[in-house]
């Protein structure tokens, strides 16, 4: 008897198990994620606008699957532990893309179906964007890693100085954006040498300015953070702040303002390409294309997660003033000319810069 | 034979929920002790045996830093929580007429059924400059200026301890509330004063309940991840977010998983210390 | 309770503790009903704009969704691990219990980062693709322990006296389950599923390594915080909370409801 009952007992619960364990499978495996019309873009927050992804999305009829990341480490990361064909859609640091092509990353873009004359002159960046006379990305958004500030707490006419935020006068007040390229930048103009003077040799220096800065600061943040800290009071000043901090804040807090410091400033910019390994790169291209076109530029720009200048001139077009005011549209001459792109270190100097970074958030 | 293939059955029965503890659980612990020896050189994975990452922990001071912060947060976190938590459970436990401790249990428990990154970021809003604490404090004219508790340890610390005396509450009740009358009857009845009562009587056998709370407010705190860096300010980071900033801007899964191997170090030692009150029992 | 010092002390201190564990849940349902895009003073409102921009947003619904999903397919499959090895284990003590028990408890012992960082490792190791069914088994790792030492402490010696004698007037070892032994046990198995249920649902870390696009509530609302501030993040902690406590109270009703009912009728 005991045999055939311990059979029994033991089959029995076991089939019920993988039913179980079977429904579950099927349950979530069939999420979204394995449909043809989707398209998977790794993006900066800016993207995630349904403002800007649904018009996309209803006229292909598509699903458009947006990951956001922040700093090209993270997305080279989110890359690495990804499947070939995982990505289509790429949207990058514009200083980044030699990195990234030269990882074979991204797939060659027809230059003829993409506006790139009507991108501005100086965001154009074709050394970047070209390898070996093919281009692999366009430039899409740019703006400016300064100062962003709430003009009823601090002196307007000191944020155009970089040395008073090291100075006593604004301690505690100041937020830093948690990006250790930009910020590093921005100590180097501090300390009078450019972004590109950083070397293994003039670190130290860095450091130290970093660490006195930290004695200031209030908070270090990514995007929102470091502009909630701005909105709600907590800071007065925001370094490394800019358009894309304050733009999208205006509407609440009219005080918030940001400047272009006489040291000059850093100049952000976003590019986007295609992968190599995506396996629908016609509708990835017709996604850039829709981002590039004057619609789709003036959307982006003025994102809810984070503002910018659109790369493409035309689509000043289609934007309104009071937003081209916001982004200090007539003034983007003057301050391309004083600004600096990242520095873009070797990989042993990136990671003693993101050891030192490391050092000074933990401090 | 009737033994044999009792016995048997009853490994069938276990073998499903063992093989997938070994699967995801065990297995990927190995996977992860291994990976701990290897190393990240650029942008690819060496995979010769090196204690380089255990190195790095030590030599870079903002590992070492980091666990010695989490170290004195998950302290601080566990003492606090324990004495503002134990008066609440004996006031709830003693004081409380009995129909009503139910309902002031569950109405304890009621905030943490929110989601826990909201309820960290809702402590960013009272305590940050501008916020309710500092504002209440400016209009009833207690401090002249605003003050912000936001983006430092404190807050860390604040939200550690919200959620933690809860739990604590809740652990000491359960023992209080089980803990005979006689014996607190047979102890005055001796001739205790009431401290001597709560030191010899009260406190050695609500221990176990202290010591279980205790453990579970140590495991949780010092391997989280979101209080300190909603709450934090992205100042004196905890191990979780040394661990946290490897994998999110280097992808360096060795160095992860070296500093993932010293935090399962620090939480065997808290077990071993309290395992003695840990013993799963059966009724 | 009189009026003396000791107790008006008591009263106090609860009071002073009750509005510290409740500071923060008001805060954050008072401004989810903010007219401007900052939840701090001062209060503007009461609006329900973000109420609408929350149930308008698209993502975070099939979030809210997903959670629901993996919450209940994952506490069920921890439920059922749990109750066969508790059942395997208590009733029949197979030699190596103790062993087997401390294998199947050991998830408890560890934090859920480190739990994350193995399962992370291992699937990209073997080159899983991260979705919805990650995020389930890393929930069933640590809700499996959780739902197994709940029923293995409830089966008592009475119990399995029960369960021998229907053995003994010929039930099978499924009737003997499914008949006596989880009717029994179905309190704790209630309370089992219920507590797993929660930790899945507000689980983060293991969600956040393990996931792509398919992410659960508690990860979305991270995305949101890190892409905008704005009340509505207060409003999506607002309706979680209105949901849960609605879900305890029915719960309370239909458990405690019943026992209390049952306790008089005996009277």
């Amino acid at each position: 008897m005991s045999k055939k009952v311990s059979t029994g007992a033991i089959s029995a619960p076991r089939s019920i198990l993988s039913a179980a364990v079977l429904v579950g499978t099927i349950g979530l495996g069939s999420a979204p994620g394995l449909a043809a019309d989707e398209l998977n873009a790794l993006v900066w927050c800016d993207h995630t606008d349904p403002a800007l992804i649904q018009p996309f999305e209803e006229k292909y009829g598509v699903k458009v699957n947006l990951k956001e990341y922040e700093g090209t480490g993270t997305a080279l990361s989110i890359v690495e532990q990804s499947q070939p064909g995982d990505w289509d859609v790429f949207v990058v640091d514009g200083v980044d893309v030699p990195r990234v092509v030269a990882a074979g990353i991204l797939a060659e873009l027809p230059a003829g179906e993409l506006p790139i004359d009507d991108v501005f002159d100086q965001v154009q960046m074709k050394d970047v964007t070209m390898v070996d006379g093919k281009m692999y990305a366009i430039m899409e958004k740019f703006g400016y890693n300064v100062v962003g500030y709430d003009k009823s707490k601090v002196d307007p006419a000191d944020m155009r100085d970089l040395s008073t935020l090291w100075g006593d006068k604004y301690k505690g007040k100041i937020a830093v954006y948690d990006y250790y390229i930009p910020l590093m930048d921005l100590t180097a103009l501090y300390l009078g040498m450019k972004p590109s003077d950083i070397s293994t040799e003039t670190l130290p220096q860095i450091k130290e300015a970093l660490f006195q800065l930290k004695d200031n600061a209030a908070m270090v943040g990514e995007v929102v953070s470091s502009t909630t800290a701005l909105a709600t009071g907590e800071a007065s000043v925001l370094l490394g702040g800019g358009e894309w901090a304050v733009g999208v804040m205006q509407d609440d807090n009219p005080n918030l303002e940001w400047v272009l410091p006489d040291q000059g400033g850093i100049l952000w910019s976003q590019a986007i390409g295609v992968f190599e390994g995506s396996e629908k790169k016609d509708l990835a291209l017709k996604f850039v294309q829709y981002i590039m076109s004057p619609e789709g530029q003036a959307r982006l720009a003025t994102s809810s997660c984070f503002w910018g200048m659109p790369a493409n001139s035309k689509a000043g077009d289609v934007m309104t003033d009071d937003q081209k005011t916001r982004l200090l549209w007539d003034e983007q001459e003057a301050f391309l000319a004083k600004s600096h792109r990242y520095y873009i270190p070797d990989a042993e100097l990136d990671g003693q810069m993101l050891d030192v970074w490391t050092e000074f958030l933990q401090r | 034979m009737i033994a044999n293939s009792r016995i048997r059955q009853a490994y069938g029965f276990a073998a499903p929920a063992v093989l997938w503890t070994a699967a995801f659980f065990l297995v990927p612990l190995a996977i992860m002790a291994l990976y701990s020896i290897w190393q990240r050189v650029g942008m690819s994975l060496k995979t010769v045996p090196t204690l380089a990452n255990y190195i790095a922990f030590v030599e870079k001071s903002f590992f070492l830093k980091g666990l010695l912060n989490s170290l004195e947060v998950t302290f601080t976190v566990t003492i606090l929580s324990i004495l503002l938590a134990y008066p609440l459970a004996w006031i709830l436990a003693e004081k409380v007429p009995a129909r009503w401790q139910r309902i002031a249990l569950l109405a304890a428990v009621l905030p943490f059924w929110t989601s826990y990154v909201v309820r960290s970021y809702s402590w960013l809003l009272v305590l940050s400059d501008g916020g309710v604490i500092s504002n209440f404090l400016m209009q009833t004219g207690l401090t002249q200026e605003s003050i912000s508790l936001a983006n430092s340890r404190t807050a860390t610390v604040i939200g550690f301890v919200h959620f933690f005396v809860m739990l604590l509450t809740l652990t000491i009740y359960a023992n209080l509330v089980q803990l005979p009358k006689s014996y607190i009857k047979a102890a005055q009845d001796l001739g205790a004063g009431p401290i001597r009562t709560f030191i010899h009587v009260v406190l050695p056998l609500t221990l176990p309940g202290i010591m279980v709370g205790a453990f579970l407010t140590f495991v949780l705190c010092i391997g989280d991840y979101i209080t300190p860096q909603i709450l934090g300010g992205n100042k004196e980071l905890l191990l979780p977010q040394t661990l946290m900033l490897q994998i999110q801007r280097r992808a360096d899964f060795p160095m992860a998983s070296a500093i993932a191997m010293i935090l399962m170090a620090v939480v065997t030692l808290a077990y071993a210390a309290c395992s003695r009150w840990l013993k799963l029992e059966r009724a | 309770m009189k009026l003396r010092p000791a107790n008006i002390l008591s009263v106090l201190y609860a009071a002073a503790l009750y509005g510290f564990i409740f500071l923060p849940v008001v805060v954050l349902v008072l401004f989810s009903f903010q007219e401007s895009r900052i939840p701090v003073p001062p209060f503007d409102g009461p609006s329900l704009r973000w109420y609408a921009a929350m149930f308008a947003d698209s993502r975070m619904m099939e979030a809210l969704g997903n959670s629901l999903l993996v919450a209940t397919l994952s506490s069920l499959v921890s439920l059922t691990l749990g109750f066969l090895a508790a059942y395997g284990l208590a009733r029949h003590k197979p030699p190596g219990t103790g062993a087997l028990r401390l294998v199947l408890t050991a998830p408890m012992t560890v934090s859920y980062l480190i739990i994350a960082m193995g399962l992370l490792i291992t699937f990209n190791h073997l080159g899983i693709p991260r979705s919805l069914l990650t995020i389930g088994i890393g929930h069933v790792v640590i809700n499996l322990p959780l739902c197994f030492a709940i029923l293995y402490s409830q089966m008592g010696d009475h119990q399995a006296n029960i369960e021998r004698a229907a053995r003994d007037l010929g039930a099978s070892e499924v009737q003997v389950i499914l008949l006596v032994a989880l009717p029994m046990l179905w309190p704790a198995c209630f309370a089992a599923f219920f507590l797993a249920f929660t930790f899945s649902w507000d689980e983060f870390i293991i969600a956040l390594l393990v996931s792509r696009f398919d992410v659960t509530l508690p990860v979305e609302i991270w995305n949101m915080l890190r892409s905008g501030l704005n009340p509505q993040t207060n409003a999506v902690g607002s309706f979680v909370f209105l949901i849960s406590f609605v879900f305890v109270i029915v719960l309370d009703v239909i458990v405690f409801g019943r026992r209390r009912v049952k306790g008089e009728s005996a009277k």
